[in-house]
């Protein structure tokens, strides 16, 4: 349908609830409407507080995480400790003050970033609140069982070296 | 994500996801307004469906610049049966757009940008229904009212 006759069925309020409709510009004026947005951004950008950009960030870094649960695929790269890491480089702190805001030894983070241990429920809450709430404590919890259910899943050598542990086995088979 | 459905107030989770092949043959002119398949593979489409069901309520077509870390809204429509006073759901649009802000905070962090060229007749609608902001021939969401339109409809 053109967009003429949406707008002699609808009102503009109608349609501006349910469509986004677009003008077709001339080069000419195409050219013109890009210089128009680099400028009207320039100012938005530059009047910009460190909160706000903070804000944005925070939102970016979660919806990652969010995005990475929802998706079925594992990825080695996305742990815990890769996102802590990010976490920790989006504030702009030195991992000494950051350790400091979560009481824990500085050696202990870099264990967590360097994946050389796993955080127990306590570091996970006390990330929640770092971040005011907005990266939920669940999120990192979850991804940690993501990992945790990927090695399971598929660490032959393990299942190879408790063989020897197991006696009796069922004698049916499901699946 | 949630829309409202207007006879009741109840509100219903939805999902948006990107379209699919099979999804051409259902997009009909006759309920989603515009030839959307001549949209594919020039624009990202994208579909706002209710989770539980799979009825497709909404369609948004969108051009990323990753040279200007933006995102274009070229399109956007909700189905038949969504528009206009008897329509049965509120907040098809707003979802989408917040959608295509959440893609492009994903990609370009604190320089992220989502801007439209509407029709001359819906530019003030648009600037007070979604917070847009004025740059001439567009519109664009930035900063805080980015923020903003992503907290209304997307939490």
């Amino acid at each position: 349908m053109s967009a003429k006759k949406l707008m002699e069925q609808f009102t503009t309020d109608e349609i501006a609830e349910s469509f986004v409709i677009t003008e077709r510009l001339t080069p000419k004026q195409k050219k013109e409407a890009d210089l128009q947005l680099k400028g009207a951004r320039k100012k938005v950008q530059s009047e910009m507080t460190d909160k706000d950009r903070l804000t944005l960030k925070i939102m970016q870094f979660k919806f990652q995480i969010e995005d990475y649960l929802n998706n079925e695929n594992f990825d080695p790269k996305l742990t815990f400790s890769f996102f802590l890491k990010e976490y920790v480089n989006l504030l702009n702190k030195k991992r000494k003050n950051f350790a400091q805001e979560i009481d824990i030894d500085e050696t202990e983070l870099s264990q967590l970033i360097n994946r050389h241990r796993l955080p127990n429920e306590n570091i996970i809450i006390r990330l929640e609140i770092h971040s005011n709430n907005s990266i939920p404590a669940i999120a990192w919890y979850k991804l940690i069982e993501k990992e945790k259910e990927h090695s399971i899943r598929t660490n032959r050598a393990l299942r190879q070296q408790e063989r020897q542990f197991v006696t009796n086995k069922l004698a049916v088979k499901i699946g | 994500m949630e829309i409202t459905v207007v006879a009741t107030g109840e509100k219903k989770s939805v999902t948006i996801r990107p379209l699919e092949d099979e999804d051409f043959k259902l997009l009909l002119r006759k309920r989603y307004f515009f030839s959307w398949r001549t949209l594919k593979g020039k624009a990202d489409l994208y579909k706002l469906y209710v989770s539980e069901d799979e009825d497709i309520l909404g369609v948004m077509a969108l051009f990323d610049v990753p040279t200007e870390k933006r995102i274009e809204i070229k399109l956007l429509a909700s189905s038949k049966e969504n528009v206009g006073r008897q329509k049965e759901h509120e907040g098809i649009a707003g979802c989408l757009i917040a959608y295509a802000c959440r893609e492009a905070l994903k990609k370009y962090s604190d320089r992220a940008c989502v801007s439209l060229v509407p029709k001359t007749e819906l530019r003030a609608n648009y600037l007070t229904k979604y917070g847009m902001m004025d740059a001439g021939w567009q519109l664009f969401l930035e900063g805080k009212p980015l923020v903003n339109i992503i907290l209304k409809y997307l939490s």
